[in-house]
């Protein structure tokens, strides 16, 4: 204990010199922006900025890279609520209540309970952190392919779980998402995968460019067909901030998702993706009403956003104290402690407690500066609601293009963009729900990737699944969940068929 | 895509079809299926204990293809929604506008590209007004460069490899 | 109105006198066919950084990914021929594609000018920490005889680490299971955690494990020690000297770039590899810096050729 509050003390006594107060600022409004604006993400971003912190020292350097990276965590529910455009794989469950909610007239409050909520997980993650990230690693590395197949076996079944209509186009959709994730060059042969011979295909297709072009331009040509539903949008305003009754709704849900959040982002497979999911999921089983789901319910967006924000805070856990990067955004960070001659690993700490404790510290009161950015914009965010649907649209649509080229500096992915906008409202005007579809691609890699893995190292038995026993107990627990999931459906019918 | 919109707009009895959306989507996702088999069937399968790269393309193929036909069935089978209509305006100026920003941004620059882009979208909308739209492309645009370029310093063409030359700065 | 034309006057003028004026009168783009903060992009920044300064206009780095880096070294190869378009190409890029991508769209010895090798770092051959061996010839030893049990790992196919075990399993004569990973990071999380037996990859991946001891070091393959982990011998000292690769970053134009041009970015690369902050930081990442032989385009164009030639054989068996 003492330790550790020498450890935390040493860290603010870092992270609380001017000079990093400034450059955790910096950090945390350039993220907030670049999290704002649909397509760019913090990799492009942090990428460009890197070499202006050639010049800095090290600790103000990574603190002010990893106030880009939360930042733009916190900046990407903005987008996610207002204009129903996840910039991420984890603001797709946002999307979801949260523009529902906007759509009620009811924006600031989903802004200000998203903020709230991931200040509040931020703060329990950022802890944990500093006081078990050490013993936290060694539960990682119980993970290994065949864990997390089963791992990605429950996230599919989340996705089920998360269908608002009917369960067979969910299906379909989930399996449709998983086909669009194996195009590319096969991992284990290199052979090329229903890339049509593009070579801009041979990496895959990149998230941004399908959530992009099925959630954000589908979205606005369907705006512009009906303007009944856009409007609603501008006319309702209500209330900036949420009210008592909103915490009473929410601080369960957020205490939840903080949980776990925290738990899936310490998974060096990028779990963190799953948290928000996961957190969604077991709101909508937890609650009294499941059908509110979908329509606007506070806990769908509460509970989420808290474990989006546990997840990306925990996910430096494997960074720091193992030196392996859990997603492409701790990649660059490893490439920018690089860059700065600090080799992240397991000395680090030992080596470097200044710059390791002063990262931590500096993540809490980076989440604060958040708080306290994002609060009194959320009025400025409100306005801009009012701003008139027709030129409303073309900008949401230029920023999506030079987010989107800005990716890999590619005009094919501008161009896949749109093929993919049509392809959502062709989906959209068949029923089909996009978020299921997006889950599925989003776990479909890393689970061929795993379960190929697996059947390599076990010779191609299949009891490697069961015989493991974390393995073992996740598939169970998505057995159960699935079943759990069906049974009422069955029963009731459950053909609650209803277009929006 | 599949445009076969017009048959199922009709009395829903006629064909016994009785959820048009059903069996457009259902007809939809068998001819993605399909396509997809296609294109992987020359890859290996291997076997399930030693799997290649096309097994998980081929089955899931399959099993889209699989769901489609369970929709079309059920279309068959339970009431549900006809096929909405299509807004071609919308979807033809939104989309055609990407594309001429994927076309020109490299060659013309965003300062060409940005406000060509907008405008052309601009005109999917039905309260569509050239000026207007013109001036808050173009403003934007400028917004777009400072924020972008100066401030996020992406290397995002300005002025595109076309124009460059002719400039004299 | 009338301030506008002047102002307008006076910029032609300008423009005019700075088009007279030599190479480079606007930043340069430097293409770097992988993603950012991986080790080659941490080279070209580095590089870049320095030669900015000796050329007085900005290098800009451009991360264009894909393919194995072949998309960005397409891409690069296709630019106008006028010294604002370079690239850092890459043993991969420029050594292996050949061998690896049947419709590859640049010759990697015709297609480019040369300007000079920027920095290598050397491949390391590691081991989990409890893989029954304590050096290269138990190593070597223990890998003939359990050939069908041993799991080997890399980062995908047309990755440092797939091609250089490659090179590995096929100088000491086995061809053990391989497990690919998708990066660098999820192949050495299961190094560290044991679901894997060995990998070989770039040294600066895997330093800090290393020397925290969640993973072994057998060998490393070049011809001298590493000042980054001196207590691990070379291949050489090791019982395996035919093992000697690194993977190599170098400096290339478009073909057609002007010879002056060529020269001048040649002069500001080697001024680059010449100052003591640049060489600090590229060493203290275990990079190893071309020697004053090793310089310049025309023994970069040599070397291209000679890798070309020694990857072909090794790969096309391998697959």
């Amino acid at each position: 204990m003492e330790a550790f509050l020498g450890n935390l003390s040493l860290g603010f006594g870092t992270a609380l010199t001017l000079n990093n107060i400034f450059f955790c600022f910096i950090g945390c409004m350039v993220g907030t922006l670049v999290g704002v604006l649909p397509g760019v993400g913090p990799i492009a971003t942090i990428a460009m900025l890197l070499p202006i912190t050639f010049g800095l020292d090290p600790t103000g350097a990574l603190i002010m890279l990893a106030g880009i990276y939360y930042g733009a965590q916190y900046g990407g529910s903005t987008t996610a609520i207002l204009v129903n455009l996840p910039g991420e794989a984890t603001s797709v469950v946002t999307v979801l209540d949260g523009h529902q909610m906007a759509k009620q007239g009811r924006a600031g409050v989903a802004l200000g309970i998203a903020a709230i909520g991931s200040f509040f997980a931020g703060t329990v993650a950022t802890l944990l952190i500093a006081a078990l990230g050490q013993p936290l690693t060694k539960l990682a590395q119980l993970f290994g392919p065949a864990e997390y197949f089963s791992l990605m076996i429950m996230g599919l079944v989340f996705a089920v779980v998360l269908a608002r209509g009917s369960i067979l186009k969910a299906i379909c959709m989930i399996l449709a998402g998983l086909l669009l994730s194996t195009v590319g060059t096969d991992l284990e042969t290199g052979q090329e995968r229903l890339t049509l011979g593009l070579q801009d295909l041979s990496d895959g297709i990149d998230f941004a460019v399908l959530a992009m072009g099925i959630f954000g331009f589908a979205e606005i040509v369907r705006n512009l067909e009906n303007p009944e539903t856009r409007d609603v949008v501008q006319r309702a305003v209500g209330r900036l901030l949420p009210g008592k009754e909103d915490f009473k709704q929410s601080y369960k849900p957020i205490l939840r998702g903080t949980f776990l959040g925290a738990i899936l982002g310490i998974l060096p497979g990028n779990g963190a993706v799953l948290g928000p999911f996961a957190a969604y999921t077991l709101e909508k089983k937890l609650a009294k009403d499941p059908s509110r789901f979908g329509r606007g319910a506070i806990e769908g967006v509460a509970g989420p956003e808290a474990a989006n924000n546990a997840g990306a805070q925990t996910a430096f856990i494997p960074l720091l104290t193992l030196g392996i990067p859990p997603n492409a955004v701790m990649a660059l960070m490893v490439g920018a402690m690089t860059i700065h001659g600090i080799i992240p690993g397991p000395q680090v700490m030992t080596k470097n407690p200044d710059l390791f404790w002063g990262m931590i510290a500096s993540m809490w009161i980076g989440n604060l500066m958040l708080l306290v950015i994002n609060l009194p914009l959320i009025g400025l965010w409100i306005r801009l609601l009012k701003v008139p649907y027709r030129m409303m649209f073309p900008a949401i649509m230029i920023f999506c293009c030079i987010g989107i080229y800005s990716v890999n500096n590619s005009t094919s992915d501008v161009l896949f963009t749109a093929f993919f906008g049509l392809v959502g409202y062709t989906l959209l005007k068949f029923g089909f729900e996009p978020a299921p579809m997006l889950l599925g691609f989003v776990l479909g890699k890393l689970m061929e990737e795993k379960l190929r893995q697996a059947l390599i190292l076990s010779r191609g038995s299949f009891a490697t699944f069961v015989e493991r026993p974390v393995s073992g107990v996740l598939l169970a627990i998505a057995v159960i969940m699935l079943v759990i999931a069906l049974l009422p459906s069955v029963r009731k019918g459950r053909d609650e068929v209803f277009v929006e | 895509m599949s445009h076969q919109t017009s048959p199922n707009d009709r009395k829903p009895s006629s064909f016994g079809i009785r959820c048009g959306q059903d069996f457009a989507a259902g007809l939809f996702l068998i001819a993605i299926g399909l396509f997809a088999f296609w294109q992987a069937q020359t890859l290996g399968r291997g076997t399930l204990n030693a799997m290649g790269a096309g097994m998980l393309p081929q089955s899931l193929a399959v099993m889209v293809a699989i769901g489609g036909i369970g929709l079309v069935i059920t279309s068959l089978l339970v009431d549900g929604p006809r096929l909405e209509r299509w807004s071609l305006r919308g979807a033809f100026f939104i989309f055609g506008g990407i594309v001429l920003f994927a076309l020109t941004i490299r060659t013309l620059g965003l300062v060409v590209a940005g406000p060509l882009a907008m405008v052309f979208g601009s005109i999917g909308s039905e309260e569509f007004r050239w000026k207007e739209s013109v001036i808050f492309a173009v403003i934007l645009t400028a917004i777009c460069i400072l924020l972008f370029k100066v401030m996020l310093r992406l290397p995002i063409p300005v002025i595109g490899s076309v124009l460059e030359p002719i400039l004299p700065f | 109105m009338k301030r506008l034309l002047v102002a307008l006057a006076a910029s032609v003028a300008f423009a005019g006198v700075a088009a007279a004026q030599t190479y480079p009168t606007k930043p340069v783009t430097m293409i770097v066919p992988f993603a950012a903060g991986g080790p080659t992009d941490i080279v070209a920044r580095l590089v870049s950084e320095n030669m900015s300064k000796t050329l007085g206009q900005q290098i800009v780095v451009e991360n264009v990914a894909g393919a194995g880096g072949t998309t960005g070294i397409t891409r690069a190869s296709q630019a106008k021929p006028d010294g604002y378009t370079i690239m850092m190409g890459h043993m991969g890029t420029h050594g292996a594609a050949p061998a690896l991508y049947a419709n590859l769209k640049y010759d990697p010895v015709k297609d480019f000018e040369p300007i000079g090798m920027a920095a290598g770092t050397p491949i390391l051959i590691v081991t989990k920490k409890d893989f029954p061996a304590k050096d290269l010839k138990e190593f070597t030893a223990y890998l003939k005889a359990n050939a069908d049990k041993v799991n080997q790992a890399h980062a995908g196919v047309g990755a440092v680490s797939h091609m250089t075990c490659i090179l590995l399993n096929s100088q000491i004569g086995v061809k053990p299971t391989a497990v690919p990973y998708g990066g660098t990071g999820p192949a050495l999380n299961d190094l560290v955690s044991g679901q894997v037996d060995y990998m070989c990859d770039q040294i600066v991946n895997l330093v800090s494990q290393v020397n925290a001891g969640s993973i072994k070091a057998l060998a490393i393959a070049s011809v001298e020690r590493s000042p980054a982990l001196p207590n691990v011998p070379t291949t050489k000292e090791a019982g395996l000297p035919e093992y000697q690769v690194a993977a190599w970053n170098a400096v290339f134009a478009p073909k057609g770039t002007p010879k002056d041009v060529v020269a001048k970015l040649t002069a500001a690369l080697n001024s680059a590899l010449d100052d003591a902050g640049t060489r600090k930081r590229l060493e203290d990442l275990g990079g190893v810096l071309p020697t004053k032989d090793e310089r310049g385009g025309e023994w970069l164009g040599k070397f291209v050729a000679s890798e070309v030639a020694r990857w072909n054989p090794v790969l096309k068996a391998g697959k």
